[in-house]
């Protein structure tokens, strides 16, 4: 399976290009030329230039710093929310899929209940109410996503918890944990990461959404979502200002959701053609 | 198939209850203590503990949780949601009823445009798979899936408003106003459909029943349109239905960006305000748009699709 994701073009070039912006947003007090709090009023909306290789904003910020910046809440936010979804949703899903019977039945209904509440209107309610917090946010995303995990891997138990693997290992006496962790965790994963690295790309967009509406990440702090927030208020005067933030949130989604489609592909070459 | 139909509505009936039993628990979590708010709401100077005690008594906070879910359940069901608490002159229906048209209005343009976007869009594409108007569809689609609606709004608010000059930015009057934030709405679920409406119609004709056309030797057009669009037409049907309360709570970020003043604005604004009834009623009609839309397209489906009916009967 790994030669096949090496030898897919998209999977390789999409997972080079998501490591790198990692690296760029690990190493961002490294990389980036400016300080990305500190303020040059005089100099403000000043366009391309060596020192501010992409201007600088309405308080004379550097963009480009605040950008590189910029990736460590974007990019670590949505893999905490992710980790914390696939957590949530592996460990209910699991148990409701492996023991069945009431375990199954209540974890299956508050699901059921989850999935009826549209996700928006759910991590607004989650962020109203325990106050416009960064925590909150994450809080709120695997609040709302978690049920869809849970009921996938559900699923997948129920495909592979009779297979003659899985009943051998009971037989030869093999804890349940053991079972969980070793022998149905790992069939399920691969169908986890499709849809998963699909996911991301909704935190990624969501987050930011929150932040652009003054509910996530707060002002002075750099992120995509909250840049675009202060790009909106001087539209009219500096629309140069919203490209760098957005263009960036664009590029990050679709390496990911390619690289969602390409893992779909390489495990399941069916739905390739379509 | 009535049978169908009654078990279908009373499966409904306890999602129903567990919604607004969620959205009961979600005012009881909030941090501030709601005889205390009360009092504030009716601005007494001095708050005492008998003072609080004696509020409490008259909401019947001191009685048993159930009771209280099921007074707040019955209230509710009179569509008496309560007192706005930054602004007590105000009942939260009320409140709900004066934004409720501008998000209507806006969600049902957005329905609008997506149903005559997404249809011959995703017809052509189909019929002329991998030319290049499917390419470049395709394309498009891919980037848009991948852009935030906020960001498309501001785009959009940049290029036709202040570049072309075209129409208004923001706000709520005239027909002009509508046709910006209605898009910015539509285009994520245009880019769905699109594709949707394509697979379907790709899958349909590889069906025994094209071939057959085929051999009886009825005009392209005719199979097309007649048969192999009316069968992939159910599904999408179907979809477009249930997506409505989800392009209604949609409308919340768009609000937001071209400040047209429904349901998604007062959603924000009294997040910031903390104005928690207002949530409650706001998520309470969200979930149960939900669930009615999601139960009404599924018996409609079943209704216009023999082959399901067969399987449920």
């Amino acid at each position: 399976m790994l030669k096949k994701f090496l030898k897919n073009k998209v999977a390789m070039l999409t997972t080079i290009l998501i490591v790198f912006v990692a690296f760029v947003g690990i190493f961002a007090p490294i990389l980036a030329p400016n300080d990305p709090y500190k303020t040059d009023i005089l100099n403000k909306f000043s366009t391309f230039s060596l020192s501010y290789p992409l201007g600088t904003d309405h308080l004379g910020r550097c963009v480009f710093s605040r950008m590189l910046y910029g990736i460590r809440p974007t990019l670590g936010l949505a893999a905490l929310t992710m980790l914390g979804t696939i957590g949530l949703g592996a460990l209910m899903g699991l148990l409701a899929g492996y023991f069945r019977g009431w375990i199954d039945e209540i974890i299956m209904r508050v699901v059921d209940v989850m999935l009826s509440f549209p996700s928006q209107i759910m991590v607004f309610a989650v962020v109203a109410l325990l106050g416009i917090n960064v925590q909150n946010v994450i809080l709120a995303n695997v609040f709302v996503k978690w049920a869809w995990y849970a009921r996938m891997i559900r699923t997948g138990v129920l495909k592979y918890r009779d297979r003659n693997f899985v009943l051998f290992s009971r037989c030869i006496g093999n804890r349940e944990s053991f079972i969980l962790g070793r022998h149905l965790l790992p069939s399920i994963a691969s169908e986890m990461a499709v849809l998963a690295s699909l996911d991301i790309g909704w935190a990624i967009i969501n987050i930011s959404t929150l932040s652009f509406l003054g509910l996530g990440v707060q002002a002075p702090i750099p992120e995509w979502g909250a840049m675009l927030n202060e790009a909106k208020n001087v539209l009219t005067t500096n629309p140069v200002q919203m490209l760098a933030p957005g263009i960036a949130i664009v590029v990050v989604v679709s390496a990911f959701h390619l690289l969602g489609d390409a893992l779909r592909d390489i495990l399941d070459p069916k739905e390739a053609n379509l | 198939m009535k049978n169908y139909v009654i078990k279908r509505i009373l499966a409904a009936i306890p999602l129903l209850l567990c919604i607004s039993f969620v959205c009961f628990v979600f005012i009881n979590l909030i941090p501030s203590d709601p005889a205390e708010v009360a009092l504030r709401v009716r601005q007494v100077p001095v708050i005492t503990e008998a003072a609080i005690a004696e509020v409490r008594a008259e909401l019947g906070l001191d009685k048993p949780y159930l009771v209280r879910y099921v007074n707040w359940l019955i209230d509710c069901l009179q569509l008496d949601f309560g007192v706005s608490y930054t602004n007590p002159s105000r009942t939260v229906a009320g409140e709900l009823v004066r934004c409720l048209p501008a998000t209507l209005m806006l969600a049902g343009t957005s329905l609008v445009m997506v149903i005559l976007l997404s249809l011959p869009i995703g017809f052509f594409c189909a019929v002329y798979k991998d030319s290049w108007f499917d390419r470049l569809t395709r394309g498009i689609i891919f980037m848009t899936t991948a852009m935030p609606a906020y960001w498309v709004g501001l785009l959009l608010m940049w290029f036709v408003s202040i570049q072309l000059d075209l129409l208004p930015t923001s706000g709520n009057g005239t027909w002009k106003h509508l046709i910006l934030p209605a898009f910015t709405v539509s285009l994520t679920y245009i880019s769905t459909y699109i594709r949707l409406i394509r697979n379907n119609m790709l899958e349909n004709m590889k069906e025994d029943y094209v071939l057959y056309a085929n051999v009886r030797g009825l005009p392209q057009k005719t199979i097309l349109t007649k048969h192999i669009l009316k069968n992939s037409m159910h599904t999408c049907i179907v979809a477009i239905g249930m997506s409505i309360p989800q392009l209604i709570s949609g409308t919340i970020v768009v609000e937001n960006v071209f400040a047209w003043p429904g349901l998604g604005t007062l959603c924000i604004t009294s997040i910031f305000n903390r104005d928690y009834p207002v949530i409650q009623a706001y998520v309470l009609l969200i979930g149960v748009l939900f669930v009615v839309f999601n139960l009404l397209f599924d018996i409609l489906q079943t209704l216009a699709d023999p082959r399901l009916r067969n399987e449920v009967v």
